[in-house]
């Protein structure tokens, strides 16, 4: 089928680069996010930490105070705790600097102050704060005095305040930084889609050959843009196939219809009788068979290249075939004066299509009798290498073809030179190359010193 | 003998109708699928010829359908699919033969003969004359004289001692004795004819193998 650029497929491609396009937004928002969310649970965690080890300090002092005036008190009484608060708040001991946060109370049964800095207070045991930003712990002393010790939590809420500020600015600064990473990375992701996009456009307008740039990143896109290049070159080369074919078929269906014209022409003016009619009406069919031989030798090749045959392959005897080949052609070659040898391995079999390699060898043998003068004798092998791989071969010790031709024999209708007038269409090689290529062999053409010596290799398992 | 052709290229239909009725048979002729089935209901015919693309019910839809209906009645393809895949899978929907257009008239004659009186019947044992064939034993006699054969040659008598008496094609014989279904470029149906004429004919003064110019051979069922 002749290449033909879609435009449907074209704009599908396009509509595709364009959500890539609002794809690189929503990723660099993405980052951004992940960005964010990051940044606020670490806020929300180091908050925690310090509000939790700043209530604990604050905790502990005024345990300790209330301890240390408890002490007093159970050692000297009443005008001792009285001391050590007053001592604490520091009115005994001028020139020391009075915490300014701490509040402390010393009240009698009654509710008379007896030292301290705040007012006087309904007595309440344990922790509990106050209005005021203050936290503390009060209790009873054994002779029913009250005693008080709090301290400002002013100062936790500024440090929270100070850290949430930190993070907030923190915050600013990791969205920008995300925000330009993400552009960034889409402006080069994008510059880049848009080397394949252009690549892509320039294929969809007929120049084939032109290719994605490929620096050694080793990165995803990378791996694509290497990958559609080797597409592209897949594709360039089953096209010039192709092309080449085309003008082959051309070429080589010209030959015989231009015999086949000239007959009738000749007919139409040189037979007078039915029986130059019916001469001419045979030789004509006969030209027509060698165009449908043409045809249909194409056909084959491509279907068999086209590797829908997979299918049939089944596990067989190569030995048997080979067996049979060598019957069926042995006949043939006496009646050309040739002499066909067999050196068959027995039991070796392999997986394949059986139909497709009896053509295969057909093909070997039909050429090495048809090409070859007579007494040339030609020798069917098969063996099993060490490998299990099995190695067939046909061989002749006829003339043989030149080694630089090996590789131009297997290409379709090819002939060589002073081969053309002979019957055939140069077809029958590139068949052989397409079932052997279908079955995964290796075909070898080898000098056979002298004549010309083609083995298929088959390895086991490849196509089970 | 009454052959169904199932053709909707009428210019072709036209031509084999022509073609059979001077071979002295008697042509019906359909131009779809759902025809096809109708007339092959209504009528036992011997063989029916069909084309495999068909406006409406595919050719391969009315084999299937009429081999569900337990209907026998022998079928071969008239196809432009040359495919290897499309043979095997026309066979497989229960037609029994095969051939790709452009043919030739006598190969599709010959084919049609020999659907038409294909024998079901499998006897181990097959005689035509003076011949003899162990198809166990795979040992064949003339006369009473055995005759030595490799087994493509006894498998080439066979098919030619199964359709005695009618002329078989080159093309047949490679399809049904080798199982080949490419057109070789050597003589390998003439040279195994000449091989089994020399061991069949040796001290009998009949030729039992006649060639038929422009056709192939045919098996004398006098011989």
């Amino acid at each position: 089928m002749p290449f033909k650029p879609s435009v449907e497929s074209g704009t599908d491609c396009l509509r595709q680069i364009r959500v890539l396009h609002a794809e690189g937004f929503r990723f660099a928002a993405l980052f951004a996010a992940v960005f964010l969310a990051l940044a606020v649970v670490l806020c929300a965690a180091v908050l925690w930490i310090v509000e939790d080890a700043q209530t604990a300090a604050l905790v502990g002092a005024n345990d300790a105070d209330i301890e240390t005036i408890e002490n007093g008190f159970r050692d000297e009484g009443i005008d001792e705790a009285v001391e050590v608060v007053r001592q604490r708040l520091g009115s005994a001991a001028p020139g020391r600097r009075r915490p300014v946060d701490v509040h402390m109370l010393i009240q009698s049964k009654d509710g008379r102050i007896l030292a301290g800095n705040m007012a006087a207070m309904p007595p309440r045991p344990g922790r509990f704060d106050m209005p005021g930003a203050v936290s503390g712990r009060g209790m009873e002393l054994p002779n029913q005095a009250y005693v008080f010790v709090g301290r400002d939590t002013a100062q936790i809420a500024a440090t929270r305040a100070r850290i949430g500020a930190a993070f907030g600015w923190i915050l600013a600064g990791a969205i920008l930084l995300a925000g330009l990473g993400g552009a960034l990375l889409r402006v080069q992701l994008m510059r880049r889609v848009d080397a394949i996009t252009r690549t892509c456009e320039g294929i969809i307008a007929g120049r084939f050959n032109e290719r994605i740039p490929v620096r050694r990143r080793g990165d995803e896109l990378e791996r694509l843009s290497i990958a559609i290049n080797e597409m592209l070159n897949r594709i360039s080369a089953l096209l010039d196939n192709l092309r080449q074919v085309s003008s082959d078929v051309a070429h080589d269906l010209r030959t015989p219809l231009t015999r086949l014209r000239n007959r009738l022409e000749e007919a139409r003016l040189g037979a007078t009788t039915a029986a130059d009619y019916a001469a001419a009406v045979s030789r004509a069919i006969d030209d027509t068979d060698q165009v449908l031989a043409i045809f249909s030798a194409l056909l084959r090749i491509s279907q068999i290249e086209a590797g829908t045959r997979a299918t049939a392959f089944a596990p067989l005897s190569l030995t048997d075939l080979l067996d049979g080949i060598v019957e069926m052609y042995r006949p043939v070659a006496e009646d050309h004066r040739h002499v066909l040898t067999a050196r068959i391995e027995r039991n070796v079999r392999i997986v394949g299509d059986a139909e497709l390699l009896v053509q295969m060898f057909s093909n070997l043998v039909e050429n090495a009798i048809r090409h070859t003068p007579d007494d040339t004798r030609i020798r069917v092998a098969l063996e099993a290498s060490q490998n299990a791989a099995a190695v067939a071969s046909v061989e002749d010790d006829g003339p043989g073809i030149p080694a630089d031709e090996h590789d131009k024999v297997l290409r379709r209708f090819y002939r060589l030179s002073g081969s053309r007038s002979e019957a055939g269409h140069g077809l029958g090689l590139a068949l052989v190359v397409a079932i052997a290529n279908l079955h995964q062999a290796t075909l070898l053409l080898k000098d056979g010193k002298p004549g010309l010596c083609v083995s298929a290799t088959f390895y086991p398992g490849e196509n089970g | 003998m009454s052959i169904l052709l199932v053709e909707d290229d009428v210019e072709l239909a036209r031509s084999l109708s022509e073609r059979f009725h001077e071979h002295g048979y008697l042509l019906d002729h359909v131009g779809d699928g759902d025809e096809a089935l109708s007339a092959a209901r209504n009528r036992e015919y011997e063989v029916i010829v069909l084309d495999r693309m068909l406006p409406g019910l595919s050719g391969l839809d009315v084999v299937r359908t009429l081999r569900r209906e337990g209907r026998t009645t022998p079928v071969i393809y008239l196809t432009t699919m040359g495919g290897i895949d499309d043979r095997v899978q026309g066979l497989e929907a229960g037609g029994d033969d095969y051939l790709v257009k452009p043919f030739a008239f006598v190969e599709l004659l010959a084919r049609v003969r020999v659907l038409a009186r294909r024998s079901a019947n499998a006897a181990p044992r097959l005689q035509v004359g003076s011949i003899e064939l162990d198809l166990i034993h795979r040992t064949a006699v003339r006369s009473g004289r055995p005759i030595e054969l490799l087994p493509q040659e006894f498998r080439l008598l066979e098919y030619l001692m199964r359709n005695a008496g009618r002329a078989v094609t080159r093309k047949m014989l490679l399809e049904n004795v080798w199982d080949i279904h490419f057109d070789p470029h050597t003589s390998v149906v003439e040279s195994h004819i000449s091989r089994l004429r020399t061991r069949l004919n040796g001290g009998f003064e009949v030729d039992a193998i006649q060639t038929v110019r422009g056709v192939g051979y045919r098996l004398l069922a006098a011989n």
